[in-house]
């Protein structure tokens, strides 16, 4: 049972981890910012994998990229950087490489039925994660700094008061 | 040249100070009060001090700026005026100065952009117990002259500045909408009003409206690149710094040209990050461990034929078609040597990661996200074309095998 629950965790989170901190040194990310890149992107297939098990894949990478982009505008705040420094790489757990595989091994072997749902099916996840970083990026940028919550709370504490 | 703000010992430099004000206590004055910034040479000697206070409500004064006797006339002091007439351009709207009326001092301040302002009469005979001359004239009022500091940087160069970080972001990887952010940022920082820029996916048009009434519009073409996060990320610490007020424009040039020199990691860091990326994801999407090690090695080998396709500026088309035929044709021979039965499209979908066109799907999102479907679309399709590339590598590959093999299954 431990033994599960150990092998599950290695390969669920630090697998994810590594890859996504692999993929940011690929794209140049400043060494300060690898730890929460791989958290990023460790933390986005966790999601996928919860989600996957009781619904569709495109469902579980909406869901996979909204935590990743959500993650990624809390840290972006946190630590002064750009955005893009953990989104992209945090993606890549979510990207349907598998997919593209697969649609052009049945088209090379003829079984054109199995293509197109690969092929579809790989679409649906690319455009289920375009929403689910549509979604968060639409968030408006105060609601991701605590001064903005701070000066709310103020006021709706002084409205109280008086 | 260095220019430096000296916030500790600033009566180490009374000997200077006193050159352009002779009466310590005069100094004494405003000197804790004002911000000191000395000039120092080539040799590492100051050579020239000046001294400015703030005063609310946008003014400040220039309250003393002395030039070493044996060095004037080497443009020191109009260069740490312009210095300081830029850095209080942050705060400031108005730089006032007070001289004695000789026609050598004067002219210096017209020329650096000053004009007459009001006189205080009598100040040099109220103030000062010695009677003070200056050029064999005694001095008794004392004439103020002003500047506007809005117009302190030429708005051509606070341009050509914010032109030159956008181009660095937009060429290793920021968004458009970052690259307008920061250009408007920077010129509205240096008090350049009437911008507009129209960035593209590879371009960049600025158009500033200069006070005289012409126009100045620059248009830079930026081919689409790699992607050089560090780079992104010092250009936008850079301009936050530039918005606060830190950093003024010659500084800042030299600061952009530093961050471009920052290096890609070393080719071999790359190599095995792409080993390692392969190895994971492979491992992820349920390959064994053994089909993982194998991604790692084609990983390895795929980047180095990316990285020599990258040197020799080969186009995509091929780096990405040849890369999955390169995947597959490794992948099928390891398959057919080694000795255990492996999967294979654990290690070909594992292997395939590298190339997969992450920077440019997430960053056409965000540009779509943001309304701007022009460069949106145009980095959409860069990137379904290099997923389109790659199937047609894999494609081709297990086609060729599976023909000339007579019809083995894959």
């Amino acid at each position: 049972m431990i033994g599960e629950i150990a092998r599950n965790f290695v390969i669920n989170f630090i697998c994810p981890f590594l890859g996504t901190v692999a993929f940011s040194v690929l794209f140049n990310v400043p060494k300060r910012f690898y730890v929460s890149c791989g958290f990023v992107g460790a933390m986005g297939w966790v999601t996928y994998c919860l989600v996957s098990a009781r619904s569709s894949a495109a469902v579980a990478s909406f869901a996979g990229s909204l935590v990743v982009v959500l993650l990624s505008r809390i840290l972006t705040v946190k630590m002064k950087c750009p955005i893009t420094i953990f989104m992209i790489s945090g993606i890549f757990p979510l990207v349907p490489g598998a997919g593209v595989y697969y649609t052009a091994y049945y088209l090379v072997t003829n079984q054109l039925g199995e293509a197109a749902q690969r092929g579809l099916g790989a679409l649906k996840v690319a455009f289920a994660i375009v929403l689910g970083i549509v979604f968060i990026v639409s968030i408006p940028r105060e609601f991701f700094q605590p001064r903005y919550w701070k000066k709310r709370w103020f006021m709706r504490r002084n409205a109280k008061g008086a | 040249m260095k220019i430096y703000q000296i916030t500790e010992h600033k009566r180490y430099y009374l000997e200077l100070l006193l050159e352009a004000d002779p009466q310590e206590d005069m100094i004494e004055r405003y000197l804790d009060a004002g911000d000191m910034f000395a000039l120092y040479d080539d040799e590492d000697e100051a050579q020239a001090v000046c001294v400015v206070v703030r005063s609310g409500d946008g003014r400040c004064e220039l309250k003393n700026l002395a030039v070493r006797e044996e060095s004037r006339g080497k443009g020191y002091g109009s260069r740490l005026l312009k210095y300081v007439c830029e850095k209080y351009s942050y705060r400031c709207r108005t730089m006032y100065v007070g001289t004695g009326n000789v026609p050598g001092t004067v002219g210096f301040y017209e020329r650096c952009g000053f004009v007459h302002s009001h006189i205080a009469a009598g100040f040099f005979t109220e103030n000062y117990r010695e009677p003070l001359y200056d050029g064999g004239v005694r001095l008794t009022d004392m004439v103020y002259l002003k500047k506007d500091l809005t117009k302190a940087t030429d708005p051509k160069r606070a341009a050509d500045l914010a032109l030159e970080a956008g181009r660095i972001l937009l060429r290793n990887g920021g968004e458009i909408f970052r690259v307008e952010e920061t250009i408007c940022h920077i010129c509205r920082r240096f008090h350049v009003e009437n911008v507009d820029t129209f960035t593209l996916s590879h371009g960049i048009i600025i158009s500033v409206k200069l006070p005289d009434g012409d126009t100045y519009t620059r248009v830079k073409h930026i081919p689409l690149s790699s992607s050089h996060l560090e780079v992104v990320d010092a250009v936008n610490t850079l301009s936050r710094e530039i918005s606060a007020g830190k950093v003024g424009v010659d500084e800042a040039f030299e600061r952009l040209e530093e961050i471009e020199k920052i290096p890609p990691k070393k080719w071999y860091l790359q190599v095995l990050a792409a080993g390692m990326g392969s190895g994971c994801f492979g491992f992820l999407l349920q390959a064994g461990v053994l089909e993982s090690v194998m991604a790692f090695v084609i990983g390895c080998i795929l980047y180095l034929w990316v990285l020599l396709a990258k040197r020799h500026r080969m186009s995509k088309i091929l780096v990405n078609i040849a890369g999955g035929a390169f995947i597959t044709a490794q992948a099928l021979l390891i398959q057919r040597l080694f000795p255990m039965p492996l999967k294979l499209d654990g290690m070909i979908i594992g292997a395939i990661m590298p190339l997969v066109p992450g920077m440019a799907f997430t960053n056409a999102i965000r540009d779509i996200a943001d309304s701007d479907f022009l460069s949106g679309t145009v980095r959409m399709i860069d990137a379904l074309l290099v997923f389109v590339y790659i199937a047609i590598g894999v494609g081709f590959t297990l086609g060729v095998y599976s023909n000339t093999m007579g019809g083995i299954s894959l």
